[in-house]
């Protein structure tokens, strides 16, 4: 098993290195499509923003000298620093226990974790950030316990400072961090585990000196993916934090939208794209990245990476010494951590169930628990033109979006699996780099880029900065799915007498089409969802459903907000159910 | 704790294991049902069994990875059924070898030295002499996937035997290997067997893998031991009709005993060397190198009449398909000695076999 892996990377590495005799195939053209597109939308606009934090046409660097004198800013960024490893640290503390429930624990404990971790995942931001908005304010759920309980007198304020903006960031990125640590973690062996019992390890030691060091790749790419994406988070800082709290995206926001200072704007966001790539450069010097995000043939953690595990020998002491201890120590694991996970799977779901729970009130206000229940807010929905107008709108570019990125990504997503080119790394950095880059940089570039060619406010230009974010969920999707896809079925078809369409058509477009429908599902879930895009191309012109829930939480906590959010999460939780269907018919 | 530094082994009288009526489900089905076995120090013992028979649940549960719902296991006349795994100072080599990716061969092999806190020297000294017995000392500081399977299995021998437990439980070793290289390591876990002298417990589906290298066999079925001997025994003795299929080929021929005379389909008396008194039907197994198929004018002694239907040529042998006059087929193995002349396909013929080569099964 292991040796077949093995061949298989080799395999696909010979054919991608310089010295391979395969030349491109045909499906390489696939690929040109979808590069022109992300060269066009993505690459050229952050071109133009560094030009313009340049002041191009008159170069400067007066707007990057103006950063580091203005002490504001550098407290700006030490701010944007500090949550940002608060919020990570405490991330991965929470998130270590459940990934490794995940990939070890019985298969009803899975699937609660599973669910807990994945439905959060993909449902908005908004509504997550909604949910800890009625959680932690001042009359809210948290607040509202403490003082029947007599245990404060007066409520607490976790609202708008930095202790709400830690709660609400680490609840939204610990699936971010799980999902790359349970892929490392469910690829080791449990076989070693017993090995290193049977050698004298107590489950403890057992622990941190085999899985642990081997897990190291997973935990370096979740806390390095989740503090990236810390460092570009706008949406809820800006709606949890408080005034003082001001970081670095905010600052963006407010130089473009509020004093119209583009220049400077764009010099911030240069600034935050390239320490973010500086992070993303000194993380790949220990794992491949592509790895993690499913877009390469080699196994994750296996071959160079493992010896450049640094700790495995300080594990080995601590864990020779923990063995030493095993006698005297209580049995700790097993049931301890099932438990652990179990509670923190609750704390994941929780916000998410208590939005739902209050949608359903009788109270034209937030009153928890609820004095009666009704339909009340979901009728406010129904029966409001507005709502029912950015819903359309949604739903309208979301369509967009998704027909874009579903053909561009598909056509992707076969030339990177079987294109044979050379600088294929390239490629797939491109092809990621939409997802991996702060999503307000990319968007505040992508308006600069709209203005020039007329397109900002319009539907049809949203569509297209959605399909730029939509494409990498598509490609990673598809390209997984190719993979299982055994080109011995095609050989088989044309031996039969099927010419490469006909192959195409009755061999692989039945085979892929599920893949296909998900990801254009995911792809219509990740237009759906987006603030942040609305906000810059949207000009105050178009309002999409979000974008009227970021007003509606902006002026007054509206009732109605938590019924479009519990919908949101309903339609998030169809989609996966939808998609792990269609990926179970296929076994 | 540990024992002597010596791996030689010769004064090893430690190692006897002993199961006591152990039982284990999953659900509702019973894995392993009611086995006992008692294995002296220093034997090389198979458990031979098809997959689902319950021979890897109950080497688990010697190695202490399954906790057995009833019955007691032994080591050296100690229970240890409730001892968790890593105080039970067993070695084990599992079916992938499970070599630490994350730690080079040395590593590896010191791993359960460090385990035990072996002080550094001692553990050194240690690692290099388990590797050189394993003809692996110049690779000490690979990784286990610069390595070919058959290294990576002899790292795995080598980190079991570094602690120098007295028993060694190998599950399915060879599994992962191609035929040659499984031969060539076959002798060699018999040849290091011999050396050190250390209980052996070999789980194992094939059953020339288990007849070659094993003191005694214990043949599972259905969660239970249907028989445990010497591989002759096993082979030539079977104690049951799944034994008797299970381990090689056999010819199955329905008899009746009547008045104290094996009869064939036919009514006719077949030979047959030990058979119970009592009148009762029965089954006779006779194995095909065993079966003599000659024409029928030669043919004088007690046997099935017949025909020759069908004949392979396997390189050493040739293989002869016979169908009696009742329809009965039975299969013949010939060794290609010499160019002795062989009947043709469609020759009557006389199946027949020496009486101490049928073995009479009654259930």
């Amino acid at each position: 098993m292991a040796d077949a892996m093995n061949s298989i990377a080799i395999e696909g590495r010979s054919s991608l290195g310089p010295a391979a005799s395969a030349r491109p195939t045909l499906w390489a053209w696939l690929l040109l499509p979808g590069s022109i597109f992300l060269l066009v939308l993505f690459v050229v606009p952050l071109v133009g923003l560094l030009l313009l934090a340049l002041g191009m046409p008159d170069w400067t660097m007066a707007n990057f000298l103006r950063i580091g004198e203005n002490p504001a800013y550098l407290t700006v960024f030490r701010k944007t620093l500090e949550i940002s490893v608060s919020v990570t640290a405490l991330a991965f503390l929470l998130s270590y226990p459940v990934a490794y429930a995940l990939a070890t624990g019985g298969p009803i404990l899975r699937t609660i974790l599973l669910v807990a971790v994945v439905l959060p995942y993909f449902s908005s931001v908004l509504a997550r950030t909604f949910a800890w908005i009625l959680l932690l304010g001042r009359n809210g759920v948290i607040n509202g316990m403490l003082l029947e309980l007599g245990w404060v007198s007066q409520p607490i304020a976790m609202l708008y400072n930095r202790f709400g903006v830690i709660i609400g960031m680490t609840h939204i990125i610990m699936p971010l961090m799980i999902l790359p640590m349970y892929t490392v973690m469910s690829g080791i062996d449990q076989g070693l585990l017993r090995a290193a019992r049977a050698n004298g390890a107590s489950p403890i030691a057992a622990f941190l000196t085999v899985f642990l060091p081997l897990s190291l790749p997973g935990v370096m790419a979740g806390v390095l993916l989740a503090f990236i994406y810390c460092l570009g988070f706008y949406i809820t800082p800006a709606l949890l934090g408080g005034v003082s709290d001001l970081t670095i995206t905010m600052a963006i926001s407010s130089q473009i939208v509020d004093q119209l200072n583009w220049n400077f704007g764009s010099a911030l966001s240069m600034v935050l794209l390239v320490v973010v790539l500086v992070i993303l450069w000194i993380g790949s010097r220990f794992f491949p990245i592509d790895q993690l995000l499913g877009l390469s043939d080699q196994k994750v953690g296996s071959g160079k990476v493992v010896r450049r595990q640094i700790g495995t020998q300080w594990l080995m002491r601590v864990g020779s010494g923990a063995n030493a201890l095993d006698r005297w120590l209580p049995s700790i694991g097993g049931r301890g951590i099932t438990l652990l996970a179990g509670f923190l799977a609750v704390l994941l779901l929780l916000p998410v169930l208590i939005v739902a729970y209050l949608s359903f009130s009788s109270s034209s206000y937030f009153v928890f628990p609820v004095p009666g229940y009704s339909l009340r807010n979901y009728e406010g929905y129904f029966s409001n033109a507005l709502w029912l107008r950015a819903t359309f709108a949604s739903v309208r570019v979301g369509l967009m979006a998704t027909g874009m990125a579903t053909v561009l990504g598909g056509m992707l997503a076969f030339g990177l699996s079987r294109g044979r080119i050379r600088g294929r790394g390239v490629m797939v950095a491109l092809v990621l780099s939409p997802i991996i880059m702060p999503t307000i940089v990319v968007a505040v570039a992508t308006y600069f880029l709209m203005v020039q060619v007329g397109l900002q406010g319009t539907e049809f230009g949203l569509a297209l900065g959605h399909a730029v974010h939509a494409i990498p969920y598509v490609v990673v999707i598809v390209v997984a799915n190719l993979r299982d896809l055994n080109p011995t079925y095609e050989r088989a078809a044309r031996s039969l007498g099927a010419d490469p369409l006909a192959t195409f058509r009755t061999i692989v477009a039945p085979l892929i089409m599920p893949a296909f429908i998900v990801a254009a599902f995911f792809a219509f879930l990740t237009s759906f969802d987006d603030v942040v895009y609305v906000l810059f191309l949207g000009i105050g012109r178009i309002t999409t459903l979000p974008m009227r829930m970021w007003d509606g939480i902006n002026q007054d906590i509206n009732p109605t907000i938590a019924a479009v959010a519990t919908m949101q999460m309903v339609f998030a939780a169809l989609v996966i159910v939808l998609g792990t269907m269609l990926g179970r018919r296929k076994k | 704790m540990l024992m002597k530094a010596s791996l030689s082994g010769t004064d090893v009288k430690t190692g006897s294991i002993a199961l006591h009526n152990l039982q284990k489900r999953y659900g509702s089905a019973t894995a392993v049902d009611d086995v006992s076995l008692s294995i002296s120090p220093g034997e090389f013992i198979s458990l031979l069994g098809p997959s689902g028979s319950g021979k890897t649940t109950t080497l688990m549960m010697i190695a202490g990875f399954e906790m057995p719902d009833s019955g007691r296991v032994l080591l050296d006349d100690k229970e240890i059924t409730r001892l968790p795994a890593h105080r039970r100072e067993l070695g084990v080599i599992f079916q992938n070898y499970a070599l630490f990716p994350h730690m080079t061969v040395a590593e590896n092999v010191a791993y359960p030295l460090r385990m035990r806190r072996v002080a550094k020297a001692e553990r050194e000294a240690r690692v290099h002499r388990v590797l050189d017995q394993v003809h692996l000392g110049a690779l000490a500081s690979r990784y286990p996937h610069q390595m070919s399977g058959g290294q990576q299995q002899r790292v795995a021998i080598a980190r079991a035997l570094a602690f120098d437990p007295p028993v060694l439980l190998l599950d399915e070793p060879l599994g992962a290997l191609d035929k040659k290289l499984r031969q060539h390591l076959r002798n060699e876990i018999k040849t290091l067997h011999k050396q050190v002298g250390k209980t052996m417990i070999y789980v194992t589906h094939d059953q020339e893998e288990a007849l070659a290298m094993s003191d005694r066999v214990a043949v599972m079925h259905e969660g239970r031991i249907r028989q445990v001997s010497a591989p002759q025994d096993i082979y030539r003795r079977p104690a049951d009709l799944f034994v008797a299929g299970f381990v090689g080929e056999v010819n199955l021929i329905p008899v009746s005993i009547r008045s104290g005379v094996v009869q064939g389909p036919a009514g006719d008396k077949l030979p047959a060397a030990q058979w119970p008194d009592a009148d009762r039907d029965a089954t006779l197994c006779v194995r095909p190198e065993h079966l003599r198929i000659e024409t029928a004018a030669a043919g004088t002694s007690a046997g099935i009449q017949g025909r020759i239907v069908d004949m392979t040529f396997v390189g050493d042998a040739t293989i002869l398909e016979f169908q009696s006059e009742s329809g009965l087929r039975l299969t013949s193995k010939v060794l290609n000695i010499s160019a002795k002349a062989m009947p043709d396909v469609g020759d009557a013929c006389l199946a027949s076999w020496a009486a101490n080569d049928a073995t009479i099964l009654t259930q």
